[in-house]
């Protein structure tokens, strides 16, 4: 089940953005990693990306699945997640699982594709510190297309990283620098 | 005085980058130690450009610029591949940790000769930074780098091509010539 209830205060700059500690008690997060352990997963590779990704997890009807999937996108956190971000109702969430293994990377990009309102990341590996990588950073362009880092969020245990997706919301996942497994559960919130 | 390689101007040697370089899906030829000399350069002064989600590298004046547009090269380029290209554009690019080119930056060009000449001085392949042409329903082709190397690649409209992100483990940079050709 989740543990938080609020969400803390909308950081806008660059662009709104918010981390969620502790958000699952540790009974359901043990679960999830459980089943996700559980999955598999395929490498994907373009020249944007390099990954291991698991099926979409709408899909699946696992107990543990099914839970995190309530957690993260019921009607009553949906309401919540709308009402602090200031944005329009919403009405589904999709999920997949990623594991970022040595060298593995996500470059800038904005996630802009039609109905995605708000993005989230779910951060379930424990102990993670800056020095192995896996940073999601989030940056500032000018109109040149010039980037400025502005926050560099270390991926801790547990957290819920979400934004809100828009023409400026450039962000990437850094690249992986030691022999890790940085697990997420990733996806967004729907129109 | 930059000499190419005897070798790749001897006839039956053009006759078969002839063959070679039309056989391909995506044709193109790749020649090792392209360069039998080098003329002294001084090293271009190359400028941070970026446009996040696009690419992120140096950029300066190409090192053979001259040598790119000279009539010895584009009688070579005339006789290996069958074209007639028009130099449109040389420039020196150096990817160094963390840089990259992605695909869709070359999403509006039409039909050119891609020629690009590897001054890499070290270089681990785990680092990245390779060179990758695609092509709608064929397979991609991937370019290792390769010091003293010259690949040359026919694009056509809806072909595009990037260079991979740069490992921040990187301890060098993939520095290269790249000339682009309009084809008449």
């Amino acid at each position: 089940m989740r543990k938080v209830d609020k969400i803390p205060k909308i950081r806008t700059k660059p662009f709104p953005h918010v981390v969620v500690r502790d958000f699952l008690d540790t009974a359901t997060l043990d679960l999830v990693i459980d089943a996700l352990a559980g999955l598999e997963y395929d490498f994907k590779e373009s020249d944007l990306f390099s990954y291991w990704a698991s099926v979409e997890l709408t899909d699946i009807n696992h107990p543990a699945i099914n839970i995190l999937r309530d957690d993260l996108g019921d009607k009553s956190w949906r309401d919540k997640v709308s009402k602090s971000f200031n944005v329009k109702n919403l009405s589904s969430i999709d999920m997949a699982a990623y594991v970022y293994g040595l060298g593995d990377f996500l470059l800038p990009h904005d996630d802009q594709v039609e109905g995605r309102i708000i993005a989230y990341s779910l951060h379930l590996t424990p102990e993670i510190t800056g020095e192995m990588g896996g940073a999601l950073n989030v940056f500032e362009s000018d109109s040149e297309g010039k980037s400025k880092l502005t926050d560099s969020i270390i991926p801790e245990y547990n957290s819920l990283i979400m934004f809100e997706v828009s023409d400026n919301s450039w962000h990437e996942v850094s690249e992986i620098l030691m022999d890790i497994q940085r697990l997420t559960v990733t996806g967004w919130f729907h129109d | 005085m930059t000499e190419m390689n005897f070798y790749y101007l001897e006839k039956p040697t053009l006759l078969n980058l002839k063959r070679i370089f039309s056989s391909g899906d995506i044709p193109f030829i790749r020649l090792s130690k392209f360069l039998e000399s080098l003329s002294k350069y001084s090293e271009p002064k190359l400028n941070r450009q970026e446009k996040i989600g696009y690419y992120k590298r140096k950029e300066g004046n190409a090192i053979l610029e001259e040598f790119w547009s000279s009539s010895q090269f584009i009688k070579f380029l005339n006789d290996s591949t069958g074209l007639k290209p028009k130099l449109r554009s040389a420039t020196h690019i150096s990817y160094s940790a963390g840089d990259y080119s992605l695909l869709h930056t070359e999403e509006d060009e039409s039909e050119r000769l891609v020629v690009a000449y590897d001054f890499t001085e070290s270089w681990k392949q785990e680092w990245g930074g390779y060179d990758l042409y695609t092509s709608p329903d064929k397979d991609p082709l991937i370019c290792n780098r390769d010091p003293g190397s010259l690949m040359i690649v026919k694009l056509i409209t809806g072909d595009l091509s990037c260079t991979r992100y740069v490992s921040q483990k990187a301890t060098s940079a993939a520095r290269l010539d790249r000339a682009v050709y309009d084809l008449s």
